[in-house]
């Protein structure tokens, strides 16, 4: 088969052992192909030939270090950690509000790191996710305006995907802020979180990232709002924009 | 073998793959540690179905991708280079320093795709899940991306002369 075209041979030549096999009795009577399959693998000796050194060099320690951490602390720690959690969110944005500028991205530094801090402390909790689930959203819309001091609109994010698992009250460092947490079909969270944000001069949507972890955060009226998840910028940006279209009755 | 230990046990095949990907080292293994710290944080999302090996593969792919939308221009810094042996220019070997340059000129999704099989080992089937294209649409790729390297390297027409038209 000399008209065979390289992707067609490629598929044989990665392909299962069957292939392969096959392959190999077509290269028999067909020196042009055996010159051919020969040449790619003169090209994968030198991929590795070049990049195999990589992978016998003793591992750095920053990429094992996560490894050793408990990854997984026991079930009857999860209570505890989840009291902890707030208090550390506390301290930090204590030290976190030292730095509040007053502009834009102060503030907003500010914001999206408490919200961040927020998420990554939430988003892993398998029994306490939240206080108040969705079953219980009216009462939850009301309590979260509440605290929060404001009326609240909790976003319907089911066009992205995104269904509402519940929220909580948190501290900020100007009061009390709301998290809301939605999950979608694959067990994928994103989060809401709401701040009283006075004085603040308004901003569009705004996209930041830390890590893993990425941020849309805005300013509307007195309250700050960052919607984080780890997922494509897109897909967060849609979620966003749709969470802002919501509350700022747009 | 633990969750983390798995991981551990994947991490040469990702520093080697990042590494030749990135050609850089810094990067390279600033795209596995993020992978290593997404795949714990996200642990609950494997299900343990298929390789953990190609899990990873497909956050550390996934992630190089939106690196790139978010930010062409970091990942286009000229790296540490390593120096790569120099085969002594017996016909059957290729110049190594000659197919490191031009793995560098090739498309990113390219070379993403040639590591994935060529280097890795990987089946056509395999490297297509992780890279969540149709086996057909990789094997094209690949295609492309073995004649480009071929072209380059000085076995498919007058040595030398394609590579001036293009530094």
């Amino acid at each position: 088969m000399p008209d065979m075209d390289d992707a067609a041979l490629l598929a044989l030549r990665h392909g299962s052992e069957e292939d392969r096999a096959r392959l190999d009795r077509m290269a028999e009577g067909d020196p042009a192909l055996r010159d051919r399959l020969a040449g790619w693998d003169r090209q994968d000796a030198a991929l590795h030939a070049l990049y195999d050194p990589v992978a016998e060099e003793p591992l750095p320690e920053r990429l094992t270090a996560p490894l050793a951490r408990p990854v997984d602390p026991p079930r009857r720690l999860w209570p505890i950690a989840a009291m902890v959690a707030p208090l550390a969110i506390g301290i930090a944005l204590g030290w976190g509000a030292a730095r509040w500028t007053g502009d834009g991205e102060g503030g907003a530094d500010s914001l999206l790191a408490s919200a961040i801090r927020a998420h990554d402390t939430y988003v892993v909790e398998v029994v306490h996710p939240v206080e108040v689930p969705a079953s219980d959203k009216t009462h939850m819309t009301k309590w979260l305006s509440k605290r929060v001091g404001q009326q609240l609109t909790v976003p319907d994010l089911t066009a992205d995907g995104f269904r509402l698992v519940g929220g909580r009250v948190l501290p900020d460092a100007r009061g009390a802020a709301a998290l809301m947490m939605y999950e979608d079909d694959q067990g994928q969270r994103l989060t809401l979180y709401i701040a009283p944000e006075p004085r603040q001069p308004e901003t569009a949507l705004r996209f930041a990232d830390k890590g893993p972890t990425r941020g849309v955060w805005w300013v509307e009226g007195d309250l700050g709002c960052a919607v984080v998840g780890d997922l494509p910028k897109d897909r967060l940006k849609a979620a966003a924009t749709r969470a802002y279209d919501q509350l700022t009755g747009a | 073998m633990t969750f983390p230990d798995e991981i551990e046990a994947c991490l040469p095949s990702l520093r080697r793959y990042a590494f030749a990907l990135l050609r850089n080292r810094d990067a390279a293994d600033d795209l596995v540690q993020d992978t290593v710290e997404r795949a714990l944080s996200r642990r609950h999302l494997w299900r343990g179905d298929g390789p953990l090996r190609a899990w990873l593969f497909r956050i550390l792919l996934n992630r190089f991708r939106d690196d790139r939308r978010r930010d062409r221009a970091s990942l286009a810094v000229v790296g540490t280079m390593i120096e790569p042996p120099v085969s002594g220019g017996q016909d059957d070997h290729l110049d190594l320093r000659e197919v490191h340059e031009a793995m560098g000129r090739l498309p990113p999704d390219q070379r993403a795709a040639l590591l994935l099989v060529g280097l890795e080992g990987m089946s056509l089937g395999e490297a297509a899940r992780i890279l969540e294209v149709p086996e057909g649409t990789l094997a094209s790729r690949l295609g492309r991306a073995r004649a480009e390297l071929r072209a380059m390297t000085g076995r498919a027409g007058p040595r030398g002369e394609r590579k001036a038209t293009e530094t």
